[in-house]
């Protein structure tokens, strides 16, 4: 609760500095601030249990330890992206102040729709993460890349929020409670009617697109690529984690008791995001455009929770949303400063920047799922999870493999850090892009994504507090 | 003999929307009967002067599709954004008295966003015109 | 003092703090402050330890927790540390022997450069840590750290000069060696865990957890941690790294490879006496290969002209004598003779340094002799030293060995008769060293002669101290025909076997020997070994070097049984092969092709699935659209995936 309305709040004030100051600097500043807050008020919500403003929610809201817990994680996550790329959001256009506006008003969608507990509140939540997202992409005005990807992104979102809206109907029409309330949409274990069985593919299919799955995930890799890095960084990690949570959420509420009538269908799509994101990522030469497949091939895995469907995969999804962005916006933060995106961009990093190339390869390390890494731990967790579901355990089997193909491309990266030349005289990074508080920043980056992987209990222990 | 849409109501399944899509068939069916009916029916003459735009019987100067300024559809564009939330003031509207001052402070509250709003693109020079 | 017990996570800390600073700094510390730090921490380390024997000495035995090492589950591991009379006793003799060893080498070590000098002190204290963290362990998860961290030790100090290419491979023989026996170790304890869940002793030696084993289990389990034993300890099958060891520094066979390491097996047995009273096969085997282990290395012993591998032999004999005694239930015994031969042995082992030393590194006694007229005190010591493991009245070995050969006879007259004979060999081939190396003439080169000298003060010393001990140790263990309640070991080690006593006394009727056999088993032992003492006396006070190769058993003997060759042969040489086998076949054409189709296969794959990415929405939609209708297909028509 204090979550929704502070970062909205925070928005409509990041907003309004740009109107009214012309500081280029300020706005960071004050949105490390508002982030920080965020972080301190839903701290203290999820440690006290009682929101600062008490809205009458009629019940539409669900704020559970564990609900809190996943925004905490987020929090942390964006407070950590604006430190470290705060910068370079300056870098971006004129417009700062909005950038910030804009990614507060997500903050307040990725709330919502982590704490909803009605259709309409899953939809509202996820429209209001959706839509600055499409302006954010196009930030970038005078590249055309950056609008064509901004204009895709519209179009085929649009073309989504059609088929959730469609599901949602269909959802709503079709249980005997005729209620919005994911709690309440009871189906008890016999068949489901025709109409919920449409309703659920349908929302299976739009929820999907959210979070890129195949075969909807077409548009990623252009709209990854075609955004400003940074918020490639923000909606590759943040945007998507919250996405499955909400998946996650929906399905596990309203139709868990029946998951064998849908299981196949997500199999299908675990099975396709892992083969499409995974393979095609191998053949990319822009580090830029296989973080893009890369982050297809990780929503393969987090699909994996959603397959198993259980306590195990509850705190796994916690786990591996921490650990996949921290590690994602620590290869995205040194990416952004490298001086070319492709991977010969980065031959020889480790001898001009050891710091850089360390954390670099600590987060390739546990993108891969390298034990120590937080991203190990998290793929363990997804792993036992799916296992424990007891169904298709070839399943879990394909998933190891992929893990393994992962591998490739993420250790060619690694391999250019540290085993070539540079490519050119030229420095690899500028070095006056390099402050002193990044390479601390990225080195808290690193300890805490060791941390996780060997104490992972720290976090999923506040989810069961 | 009950009409059968009042039995609709009784319960909620697949079948029940059966009329429905009799409807939308016969909907589908009609237009295209319309359609592809006068096109059959109707007789054709094909002239130069006939494909041409009609422009009130002014002669055309050049192409209709002229790049016009942005500035007119921020302006439309904003236009349709107040003029939409004004339709949440017609429920409001007919529940005044029910929702007594509690209703009214949600509604200063959602007048005063607008306001925010309006303040906003003002200051930002969204509505200026000239410059 | 009292509460010395709550603080004996000093005893194993303080040695580790001794590695970390000689370890760190190593190119900075001069050698005498290296030398002193390392000797400093081992000493302080045996005060601590004297405190702690005194209070366990006095019934207190103390059981620390300190934190959970693993938690999974219902499975519990924690870092504890159990000090009861076993562990105290051993405490004194690795600390004990552990300083004086650390002393002497300051001395003998001194030629190496200081950043070499420095780091061997930092491998010993890392030793003595390990060997600290095994005996105090409070579980076999302890015991197993400690007893990885021994053999990482052992490795990394017998390749110390590492630049010799033999002395590595003796380095890597001794830790494979080690590993295969390791391997027997941890599947006992995984054994245990799937059984019983604990590893804790307290826990697995109570009556529920005991009730819980079959016979199948406990002598399966018990098998399995003596093959443990064999490989740390050198016994059959997995001896022959322990003569190769002595590559190490001396006084590192003198410590590890004598002293301390080499028992780690015999104290684990001792710990776990009560599983072994209850696996009457596992006993019979572990006294079989004790005492063939004790013979083979005695017989290999009499031919061998190396200082140290007459040493090294005699060693892994003794040991076998230990587990001959743990194998016929004399638990007492085999800790009672780790105590003397840690005496005598690291004195003969010291004393065969400073001898190497005067000799300017030549360890071939061939060419030695008469060494008795330059080094008085290395000579009398040593001669103390060869005559305690003799089994020499009144020496300690006496005792203890008397006390194993006793029980070995109430097992079986065989044991005590192959026992003796052994004891014999032992006998000679310990005099033949002496008479070699200290009587007759001198016949190594000129300059060997004239640079023949008594050790300084740090090698005398703890030598002089050694041959105190080796020769009253036994003192504590008097058995009862000549003193009754002479044997105050037993009474102190009585709580921790008493368990084992228990169980032994209700389930076989047991008989004590009567005085006068014991009497006449006694003289018998001690009539042969002085015979046997003599004639070798005799023989090689007067050596000379002959050319003549030797034959028949001789020959045999001298090439230790060919049991090197034979393991080459049957064990090494058809590895190879397979290994051949596998690297050209199965690697390189199996998964290496397997792994480069795979590779090859998504390198295709991606190209293809590339061309989907056109870049056009309406494509894109198009692709969705499909995709929907897909899934729809799948939901209404696809049973199961």
């Amino acid at each position: 609760m204090n979550a929704i309305i502070f970062s909205a709040i925070w928005g409509v004030l990041m907003m309004f500095t740009g109107a009214f100051v012309q500081s280029k600097t300020l706005p960071k500043y004050l949105a490390i601030t508002g982030a920080a807050l965020l972080f301190l008020l839903n701290g203290i919500e999820l440690y006290n249990g009682t929101p600062i403003f008490n809205i009458n929610g009629m019940n539409m809201l669900a704020i559970t330890s564990m609900n809190l817990t996943f925004l905490e994680v987020i929090f942390a996550a964006t407070l950590l992206f604006f430190m470290l790329s705060g910068r370079d959001v300056e870098r971006v256009g004129e417009h700062v102040s909005e950038y910030f506006a804009l990614i507060f008003f997500v903050l307040c969608g990725v709330s919502l729709s982590s704490t909803y507990n009605t259709l309409l509140l899953l939809f509202l939540g996820i429209e209001i993460m959706s839509i600055p997202l499409y302006v954010l992409t196009g930030a970038d005005k005078r590249n055309l890349k950056s609008n064509e990807a901004s204009l895709k992104y519209f179009l085929m979102g649009a073309f989504s929020t059609g088929i959730l809206l469609m599901g949602i109907a269909f959802i709503y029409g079709g249980n005997t409670n005729a209620s919005f309330y994911i709690d309440q949409i009871h189906l008890g274990v016999g068949k489901m009617p025709v109409m919920i069985t449409v309703g659920v593919v349908l929302l299976i299919i739009a929820l999907s697109f959210k979070v890129s799955a195949a075969p909807f995930h077409f548009w990623t890799p252009d709209v990854y690529d075609g955004a400003p890095t940074v918020f490639t960084s923000f909606m590759s990690t943040i945007v998507k984690a919250a996405g499955f949570f909400a998946f996650i959420r929906l399905f596990k509420t309203s139709f868990g008791p029946v998951q064998g009538q849908w299981q196949n269908l997500i199999v299908f799509i675990t099975v396709a995001t892992m083969l499409i994101g995974n393979v095609t990522a191998v053949f990319q030469q822009s580090v830029k455009r296989m973080l893009a497949y890369s982050s297809i091939a990780q929503a393969g895995f987090m699909l994996l929770a959603l397959f198993a469907l259980n306590q195990t995969a509850d705190d796994g999804i916690i786990l591996y949303s921490a650990a996949y962005s921290l590690a994602t916006i620590g290869i995205f933060a040194i990416l952004i400063k490298m001086n070319d995106y492709t991977i010969e961009g980065f031959n020889g990093l480790a001898k001009q920047q050891p710091l850089l190339g360390l954390v670099a390869t600590i987060c390739l390390l546990s993108l891969t799922g390298i034990p120590l890494t937080a991203g190990f731990t998290s793929k363990f967790f997804m792993l036992t999870a799916a296992v424990e579901n007891g169904h298709k355990f070839w399943v879990v089997i394909v998933a190891v493999i992929f893990a393994a193909i992962s591998a490739y491309y993420y250790f060619r990266v690694i391999q250019a850090i540290y085993f070539k030349e540079p490519s050119s005289a030229e420095p690899v990074i500028d070095a006056e892009r390099v402050s002193g508080s990044f390479k601390i920043l990225l080195a808290i980056t690193a300890i805490l994504i060791l941390i996780l992987g060997i104490y992972p209990e720290i976090l999923i222990g506040w989810a069961h507090h | 003999m009950d009409f059968f849409f009042l039995q609709v109501q009784a319960q909620n399944s697949a079948e029940n929307y059966f009329p429905i899509v009799i409807q939308i068939l016969f909907a589908i069916g009609l237009l295209t009967l319309m359609i592809f009916g006068s096109d059959l029916l109707g007789p054709k003459r094909k002239t130069a002067d006939k494909l041409q735009n009609f422009e009130s019987g002014i002669e055309i100067k050049g192409n209709a599709r002229q790049p016009i300024a942005i500035k007119y559809f921020l302006v439309a564009i904003l236009f349709v954004l107040f003029d939409v939330e004004v339709i949440f003031f017609y429920p409001y509207a007919i529940n005044f008295r029910a929702l007594k001052w509690e209703g009214f402070l949600a509604v200063v509250l959602f007048v005063s966003s607008f306001l925010a709003g309006f303040i906003y693109i003002f200051k930002k020079g969204a509505l200026k015109w000239e410059e | 003092m009292n509460n010395v017990l709550h603080i004996v996570w000093l005893i194993p800390i303080l040695p580790l703090i001794g590695f970390l600073i000689n370890g760190l700094f190593r190119n900075s510390l001069s050698k005498s402050v290296a030398g002193f730090v390392g000797s400093a921490v081992i000493l302080a380390s045996f005060a601590l330890s004297i405190f702690a024997f005194l209070q366990v000495k006095s019934g207190n035995t103390h059981l620390a927790h300190y934190f959970n090492l693993i938690n999974i589950d219902a499975l519990r591991i924690g870092f504890d540390f159990k000090i009861d009379q076993l562990s105290s006793l051993f405490l004194l003799i690795i600390t004990g022997v552990g300083f004086l060893i650390h002393v002497y080498s300051t001395s003998y070590m001194h030629e190496e450069p200081s950043k070499d000098f420095a780091k061997y002190f930092a491998y010993l204290n890392l030793f003595v840590f390990s060997m600290l963290l095994l005996v105090m362990g409070g579980n076999y998860i302890i015991m197993f750290i400690g007893w990885e961290g021994v053999g990482l030790c052992s490795y990394l100090l017998i390749g110390f000069w590492f630049k010799n290419n033999d002395y590595t491979n003796a380095a890597k023989k001794a830790f494979i060696m080690n590993r295969i026996g390791d391997l027997g170790f941890l599947l006992a304890v995984f054994w245990l865990i799937s059984k019983i869940g604990t590893v804790s002793y307290d826990e697995v030696f109570s009556a529920t957890s005991l009730a819980k084993l079959s016979t199948t289990d406990i002598t399966g389990i018990t098998l399995l941690f003596f093959v443990g034993a064999t490989g740390k300890s050198a016994q059959i099958p997995l001896y022959t790294w322990l003569p190769d060891a002595m590559a190490g520094p001396t006084p590192v066979s003198a410590l590890i490879h004598a002293a301390t390491m080499v028992t780690a097996g015999i104290y684990m047995i001792a710990r776990s006496s009560i599983l072994y009273s209850m696996a009457p096969v596992t006993q019979c085997v572990v006294a079989i290969v004790g005492l063939s282990t004790a013979i083979l290395a005695a017989t290999i012993a009499l031919k061998q002209n190396d200082i140290k591998k007459v040493l090294a032999y005699s060693t892994v004999s003794q040991l076998g004598y230990m587990f001959l005694g743990l194998g016929v239930g004399a638990y007492t015994g085999a800790v009672f003779h780790v105590m003397t031969h840690a005496f005598f042995k690291a004195l003969l082992f010291l004393g065969a340094g400073s001898v190497i030393h005067a000799m300017g590194g030549e360890q071939d006694m061939r060419n030695m002799g008469g060494l008795k007229k330059h080094m008085r005190i290395t000579h009398l010591t040593f001669l103390l030293g060869c005559i305690a493991i003799a089994g020499i009245p009144p020496f300690s070995g006496f005792f203890s060995k008397d006390e194993i050969l006793a029980a070995a006879f109430e097992a079986s007259p065989v044991f005590w008769v192959i026992g003796v004979a052994g004891a014999m060999m032992t006998a000679f081939y310990m005099f033949r060293l002496y008479g070699m190396t200290f009587l007759g003439k001198f016949r190594g080169t000129h300059e060997q002669e004239h640079h023949l000298h008594e050790s300084p003060a740090a090698i005398t010393f703890p030598l002089i101290v050694l041959a105190i001990l080796a020769v009253f140790g036994g003192f504590v263990g008097i058995p009862e025909v000549f003193v009754h309640g002479g044997h105050k070991l037993a009474e102190f080690l009585a709580p921790v076997f008493a368990q084992t006593n228990a169980y032994v006394s209700s389930h076989h009727a047991h008989e004590a020997l009567s005085h006068n056999t014991e009497y006449i088993l006694m003289g018998t032992s001690v009539l042969l070994a002085l015979v046997a003492l003599s004639y070798a006396i005799n023989k090689f006070s007067k050596y000379q070097k002959t050319e003549t190769a030797s034959t028949g058993l001789a020959k045999v003997l001298e090439n230790k049984w060919y049991v090197d060759e034979l393991y080459d042969a049957v064990i090494v040489k058809p590895l190879r092969s397979l290994s051949a086998f596998f690297n050209n076949v199965i690697e390189k054409k199996g998964i290496d092709g397997l792994v480069n189709g795979v590779g090859k296969a998504v390198n295709y794959g991606g190209r293809q699935l590339r061309w989907i990415q056109s870049g056009q929405v309406g494509a894109y939609v198009l692709l969705m659209v499909i995709g929907m209708l897909v899934l729809f297909i799948i939901q209404f028509f696809v049973k199961n995936i």
